[in-house]
């Protein structure tokens, strides 16, 4: 009869293992690898981009200085600048109200469609699919497209408005100031839809459905178990959803420059195109630094929101 | 100094004649220009001419032109020879960018500045400086539809000529009903609408330093009132003057501000019997004005090859008298055009460009252009009055001037 092998029997190979340090292919070297170049790309293509930017907006830069480091510190005075233009309280108040809104009705018409496609009836999956091509295209071929939809004398909205009776007189989307706005907005609600769709129809998948046939055996109705059920296991999708597109719609720039340019006189400009304008439109490099500093600002509260409400759903 | 411009001279006139085998010489330039287009072509013939010469040109678009041409000046790799808006020469001039080039012209036996007309000079100049040499110019004026006057009762051969005639013909050539506006213009929020607005404002007394009078107020108030009482199109603010006229083009407007770079695709498009006409003035008798478009030819002040660039320029200057009939601007100096096409289009043209006056010319244009934008299209989004809106600019413009 053999003798089963004593744990002393095995210490010695362990001990070869781990005198044997840190191995390339296995290991802490290969640990240590990953990790530089991991950093070493984030610093190279992301923190130095963004320090850089942050310089620039505490300093007096031109087109001249752009590539010299040798620029005069101003302080705050960009920050001021930027500030009390009487443009900004306008232009801040539509940022607010373009993400706001976006946000809102990307993520309640996504879900909707997610849950239609839940369904399950014949081609359904097919049919999800081509929701994609919207998001896929372009947002400059996107915002070309919506600009002959919406164009004031001879656009195919008020030409179908106008048909059916619902106005009478032609609405002008985009050269009206109060309406231009929100042209831009259902522009980009549309790109951001199947985005959003597909997020929430994979967060939908993973909840198990005997989950919901216990809850139905139980006498719970369709809205019961959407509002105990499906909405709290689809926290950490819904909480992704929210932030990306938040981050998404501070970045959304070619549906401005395709369909109204900010304007007309900054009715739909918002902070992102304003940045853009202040420092290749009017050279004013450092102003535009400035209000894409304040930007991240935003959006890192946005992402510290984020991982906050992920971390505790990891926890529970 | 009268030694060396001798020498200037005589090396210039060495180089520029082909008769003599020279070392080769490589210039780089820049250009706005598509191939087939003004710069290479006359590259191209150049290098026929002139063996020795090797032109590089590189396409930059026009939006980018400023920007790409900063970085190269900052980096050092800018080209000898560079195509500049009107507008920008000063701000690349005040900071020494670009070669004076008073010394070469006086020398040269092409270039005579007292030829060149005043509005293009103007905005070449730098403080007492020229800093470029103008390719052609380009002005706006009144396209008008000459069978839509017939039909509205109007005559179609007298165009309105002043700023109540204008908005008479408006009113009446005006038909909602079959999608027809008086006007069409362009006071989008970029460069263009101050293009198009300043003559309006000049030729009431005003500049881009002097808007709080009573003639831009009237001019602001007129373009307010062509868009509230849909005389033209409310998109108007976000169109500029290409797609404008577009509009016109295709009968949905009777008249059309706009400049002669419209005349090939009218020409193509246009169904109809188009006509152009001076801009309309104030009142009767009153000083004319109008746009000045646009670009020059400059030399870059670190080139290191200053007169071979100059011959070329010379060379350039030389053959102004093709530009309208080959590449679509008007001659901005004094010279004999044979046989111009569209000519009655082209009269028209060649006298508005003698009333055509700079913008500018100031190193911050861009901060000017920008107020006076921002009036406009407060003014005309009912967001100021014309006089407050006008009154805010001139504060800014104030401002940048001083």
């Amino acid at each position: 009869m053999t003798v089963p092998l004593s744990t002393t029997d095995s210490m010695p190979t362990v001990g070869t293992i781990r005198a044997s340090g840190p191995s390339f292919r296995d290991g802490r070297g290969l640990d240590r690898v990953l990790v530089w170049l991991t950093l070493g790309f984030l610093v190279a293509f992301s923190a130095l981009p963004l320090v850089y930017n942050v310089v620039m907006s505490f300093q007096s830069v031109d087109l001249f200085t752009i590539a010299s480091f040798d620029r005069p510190f101003v302080g705050l005075d960009n920050y001021k600048a930027v500030l009390s233009q009487r443009a900004t309280g306008t232009i801040v108040r539509n940022t607010a109200v373009f993400v706001g809104l976006s946000v809102a009705l990307q993520l309640t018409i996504g879900f909707g469609l997610a849950l239609y496609f839940q369904q399950r009836f014949p081609g359904s999956t097919w049919l999800r699919g081509l929701f994609l091509a919207g998001w896929i295209m372009p947002g400059l071929v996107v915002g070309g497209v919506w600009s002959w939809i919406l164009a004031g004398d001879f656009g195919v909205m008020n030409w179908a408005l106008q048909a059916t009776g619902i106005t009478s007189d032609k609405i002008f989307w985009l050269s009206d100031p109060s309406i231009a706005l929100y042209s831009v907005i259902i522009a980009n609600v549309w790109v951001g839809v199947p985005f959003n769709m597909i997020l929430l129809s994979v967060g939908l998948a993973a909840i198990p459905d005997d989950v919901y046939e216990a809850a139905e055996m139980d006498g719970a109705g369709r809205i019961w178990r959407f509002l105990t059920i499906t909405l709290p296991l689809m926290r950490a999708q819904l909480g992704a959803v929210i932030s990306l597109g938040i981050i998404f719609t501070l970045q959304q720039f070619d549906l401005f420059a395709a369909l109204t340019q900010g304007g007309p006189s900054n009715g739909s400009n918002v902070m992102q195109y304003w940045s853009w304008e202040l420092s290749f439109q009017h050279y004013r490099i450092g102003q535009g630094a400035a209000v894409s500093v304040l930007m991240i600002l935003v959006v890192i509260c946005v992402a510290a929101i984020y991982v906050r409400s992920t971390r505790h759903e990891h926890a529970a | 100094m009268r030694t060396i411009r001798v020498l200037l001279a005589g090396t210039a006139a060495i180089i520029a004649s082909p008769a003599f085998a020279q070392e080769p010489v490589e210039l780089d330039l820049w250009t706005i220009d598509d191939p087939g287009e003004y710069h290479y072509v006359m590259a191209e013939e150049y290098m026929a001419e002139n063996p020795h010469v090797t032109i590089n040109l590189r396409t930059v678009q026009f939006p980018d032109m400023v920007n790409d041409l900063a970085r190269a000046i900052s980096t050092g790799s800018a080209p000898d020879i560079t195509y500049i808006d009107n507008p920008e020469i000063a701000l690349f001039a005040s900071r020494g960018l670009l070669l004076d080039l008073t010394p070469h012209i006086e020398a040269s036996d092409i270039v005579n500045a007292d030829d060149i007309f005043p509005g293009p000079l103007a905005s070449v100049t730098y403080e007492g400086g020229i800093y470029g040499i103008p390719r052609g110019a380009n002005t706006i004026a009144l396209y008008y539809n000459a069978d839509m006057f017939t039909d509205a009762g109007l005559d179609p051969d007298a165009p309105p000529r002043t700023w109540d005639e204008l908005y008479e013909a408006a009113t009446v050539l005006t038909n909602p009903a079959r999608n027809i506006y008086g006007l069409a213009f362009s006071a989008v929020g970029s460069e263009e609408g101050t293009f198009q607005f300043l003559p309006w404002v000049q030729m009431a007394g005003g500049d881009y330093d002097n808007l709080t009078t009573d003639g831009a107020e009237r001019a602001l108030a007129l373009w307010k009132t062509f868009i509230d009482e849909r005389l033209a199109s409310p998109d108007t603010l976000i169109r500029g003057q290409w797609d404008s006229t577009g509009t016109f083009n295709s009968g949905n407007a009777a008249m059309s501000i706009s400049g002669p770079w419209e005349i090939p695709r009218m020409s193509a498009e246009a169904d109809f019997d188009w006509r152009v006409a001076l801009l309309p003035v104030p009142h009767e008798g009153a000083e004319r004005a109008s746009a000045l478009g646009e670009g020059d030819n400059v030399i870059l002040a670190n080139s290191d090859q200053p007169e071979a660039a100059f011959a070329f320029l010379e060379f350039l200057y030389d053959n102004m008298d093709r530009v309208w009939n080959e590449f679509g601007y008007l001659p901005a100096s004094a010279v004999d055009v044979t046989d111009p096409i569209f000519p009655e289009a082209y009269a028209v043209f060649e006298e508005s460009m003698q009333y055509a006056r700079n913008r500018g010319p100031s190193p911050d244009w861009p901060q000017i252009s920008q107020a006076i934008q921002t009036a406009i299209q407060s003014a005309l989004t009912g967001q100021a009055s014309p006089a407050e809106a006008l009154a805010d600019a001139q504060e800014t413009i104030s401002d940048v001037v001083n």
